[in-house]
């Protein structure tokens, strides 16, 4: 591995590559961070410029823009609640309370090093283990993706908090409004009620952004005082602490671990992505928080956990790229395109083949990260000023924002309808006490269920294959697990049963981990099976302790 | 029965429930091999109508007070100014064929920032100001130097 990067640094530490790699960065931190402009256009426009540079000058571009996009999100969802990106949908639920509670330089500190030290994991493990990963990404199956989906699915259930009813009807609205449009089987109008314009179905990301914006800034302004007061409350300096923010980032590694192991698992799924990584992650870290009740009012580790698994998805993304040639995002895509216009064409013998430009690539995400924290250090300080504009003035000017950037979307004038009819819904839905998350979820995972179902129809209609597959069967045991969590964390400590659900969770757990192929994941099950039972021993014991003593 | 609030939105989506129910009557029948376009929207309706009748039994057992009209345009006095804001942008995607994203931006934000802001003489110079320049650097961004071609209404052709 060292000879290829001694090799490929050269390639890469050019001044003009560099030079280039700081101008994709910026790029994508601006495009990341403004809402309605996404990551893959800001790819998108790069592609064209990349014809005429080497494979890895191109590349190294490319994927400055891709990083600095994911991180870019950041800014734009922590100080105006609205995700400039799908990748930060879960940033808001926890960076824009505690931008509003006066710590908006805070939240951004701990943004910031948080999307870094999930690329730095991405990094190291797109060096060391990208073949070995790449070949659990074809282990999956539809049957497999749907059954991840749905768990993904249950995540609405932890974000409901005190709203269990309200928050699932919520998911499964947002899952029906998907299903408007052209079904994805047959291509035919599906509850169009005669509308035309109904047949496109409603794009994602106007939905996303109406939901956000209108529901969240409108809410904020109904009275004068409200209307005139900052961003960021009464705080008249942003100062963004950099070294208070990376200890805070660095004393829960934990958090950071999990959610950028989460990142780069996900990003080695085909087709899975930030959009589920980033939110998987906020709940994966809500349930294993002691503070759990401080999430959505502003918790640290509501922040940490979907920036880190959204940049550390990247990384994922990049491996299934370069190790199998298939594309794991639109990003990547996109990059494959490049890699191919270059006569480099991507597959298992990649890597071996082609070490210069494979171990280039691995570097170039490596500093990409770097100058991510950097320059976002800079674009920071511009964006900041935002907190000190009165939230009226905002207003009135990010919703034209809005409406232009989801008219340039696919330069139609629905978007705009779309993101219209979708403020009014979010509004109305906020004031009835429904938690609009869920529905924003439903929407963006409805239709990827849909067609994922659908092939595994194609394949087979016998349903048990959802419980033969060891992914699968994984999958929906942990979404069982995962609908029961709020319950279990309601009750832990005061009731006798709730001591018995991590060994319960091991134990069951352990039987699809112990189907799967190889040697290491049956011993894993193995080790599992063992550690539920200590947990359970240990919990009966201490459960006796008392009552003799007594 | 109380008729609160919470009962009225169980209303509303059980109704909605038995509409889209029963619209996937409608869909096509799907070949061997397929899967129907009414499978995956059933899924999602049982258990959506399943939940709105546990709202509104919730609703019955909550102590919720029942709605009234006067709650009810209590809470439109609350948020006029959101609601007048809703309006705008209505008349701004409305009035688009005619003022275009330009002229109609200029105006939509100009006349957001007065109903939020306020409409003292010092206030209308500023909003004027802020939306002059936001509306037209942000259009000029689009349009100039990413080549998005923004509707351009009958007023004022600019392509």
């Amino acid at each position: 591995m060292f000879e290829n990067l001694v090799l490929a640094a050269p390639e890469l530490f050019t001044l003009s590559t560099m030079m280039l790699m700081m101008v994709g960065t910026v790029a994508g931190l601006l495009a990341g961070a403004v809402p309605g402009f996404t990551i893959a256009m800001a790819v998108v426009l790069v592609l064209p410029f990349t014809f005429s540079m080497s494979p890895v000058q191109g590349l190294a571009t490319m994927i400055a823009v891709y990083v600095g996009g994911l991180s870019g999100g950041l800014m734009s969802g922590i100080l105006t609640g609205i995700p400039g990106t799908p990748s930060s949908v879960a940033t808001t639920f926890d960076g824009y309370p505690l931008a509003r509670s006066g710590q908006p330089g805070l939240a951004l500190g701990i943004g910031v090093w948080s999307s870094f030290f999930g690329g730095i994991f991405a990094a190291l493990v797109l060096m060391l283990v990208a073949p070995q990963l790449a070949l659990i990404g074809l282990e999956f199956q539809p049957v497999d993706y749907f059954s991840l989906i749905i768990f993904a699915l249950t995540v609405t259930a932890s974000l409901a908090g005190d709203q269990m009813v309200k928050g699932l009807m919520s998911g499964l609205f947002g899952l029906l409004i998907a299903t408007v449009g052209s079904d994805v089987v047959f291509g035919q109008p599906r509850f169009t009620f005669g509308i035309d314009r109904l047949e496109q179905g409603f794009a994602f990301l106007p939905v996303l952004v109406g939901i956000f914006a209108f529901g969240r800034l409108l809410g904020d302004v109904n009275t004068s005082e409200k209307a005139h007061q900052p961003l960021g409350g009464e705080t008249h300096v942003v100062h963004i602490n950099y070294l208070a923010a990376a200890r805070e980032v660095l004393s829960r590694w934990t958090n950071v671990l999990r959610s950028s192991a989460i990142g780069v698992f996900v990003g080695v799924l085909p087709a899975a992505g930030s959009t589920i990584s980033n939110v998987l992650a906020y709940d994966q870290a809500k349930k294993a928080s002691k503070e759990h009740d401080e999430f959505g009012k502003g918790a640290v580790d509501g922040i940490i956990a979907p920036e880190a698994a959204n940049n550390a998805t990247a990384g994922g993304a990049l491996i299934v790229m370069m190790a199998l040639g298939l594309p794991g995002d639109i990003m990547t895509a996109i990059m494959l395109g490049a890699l191919l216009i270059h006569d480099v064409i991507p597959s298992p013998s990649f890597i071996t083949d082609e070490p210069t430009i494979a171990y280039s690539i691995f570097l170039a995400f490596f500093v990409a990260n770097f100058m991510m924290l950097v320059l976002q250090s800079f674009t920071l300080r511009g964006f900041v000023l935002i907190t000190k504009v009165k939230l009226y003035m905002l207003t009135g000017v990010i919703l034209f924002y809005c409406a232009l950037g989801m008219f340039a979307l696919n330069n139609i004038s629905w978007d705009m309808w779309t993101l219209f009819f979708f403020g009014i819904l979010g509004f109305l839905m906020r004031a009835l006490g429904f938690p609009v998350v869920p529905l924003v979820l439903g929407v963006v995972l409805g239709s990827i269920a849909e067609a994922r179902l659908s092939q595994v129809f194609a394949r087979s209609d016998d349903i048990m294959v959802f419980l033969t597959r060891p992914w699968s069967l994984f999958f929906l045991l942990l979404a069982c697990f995962s609908i029961v969590f709020p319950i279990y964390q309601k009750h832990r400590g005061k009731a006798w049963w709730a001591g018995f659900y991590p060994s319960l969770l091991l134990i069951v757990m352990a039987y699809p981990v112990f189907l799967m192929p190889g040697t290491i994941r049956p011993v894993a099950a193995g080790l599992m099976v063992l550690a539920g039972l200590i947990i359970a021993v240990l919990h009966l014991r201490r459960d006796r302790t008392p009552q003799s003593a007594e | 029965m109380t008729l609160n609030r919470d009962f009225f939105v169980a209303l509303f989506f059980l109704v909605l429930v038995t509409v889209i129910y029963a619209a996937t009557y409608s869909l096509p029948e799907p070949m061997f091999g397929q899967l129907a376009s009414w499978t995956w929207p059933r899924i999602i309706l049982i258990p959506l109508g399943f939940l709105s009748l546990v709202l509104m039994v919730q609703s019955q057992t909550s102590g919720e007070e029942a709605a009234t009209i006067a709650s009810f345009t209590g809470w439109l006095k609350d948020n006029v100014k959101p609601f007048i804001c809703f309006l705008l942008f209505f008349g701004f995607l409305y009035l688009m064929p005619v003022l275009g994203m330009l002229l109609g931006g200029l105006l939509y934000v100009f006349l957001t920032l007065c109903v939020l802001g306020g409409w003292s003489p010092r206030q209308l110079g500023l909003h004027a100001g802020i939306s002059a320049v936001f509306v037209i650097g942000m259009w000029a961004i689009f349009s100039l130097a990413l080549g998005v071609v923004l509707p351009e209404g009958t007023l004022l052709r600019v392509y």
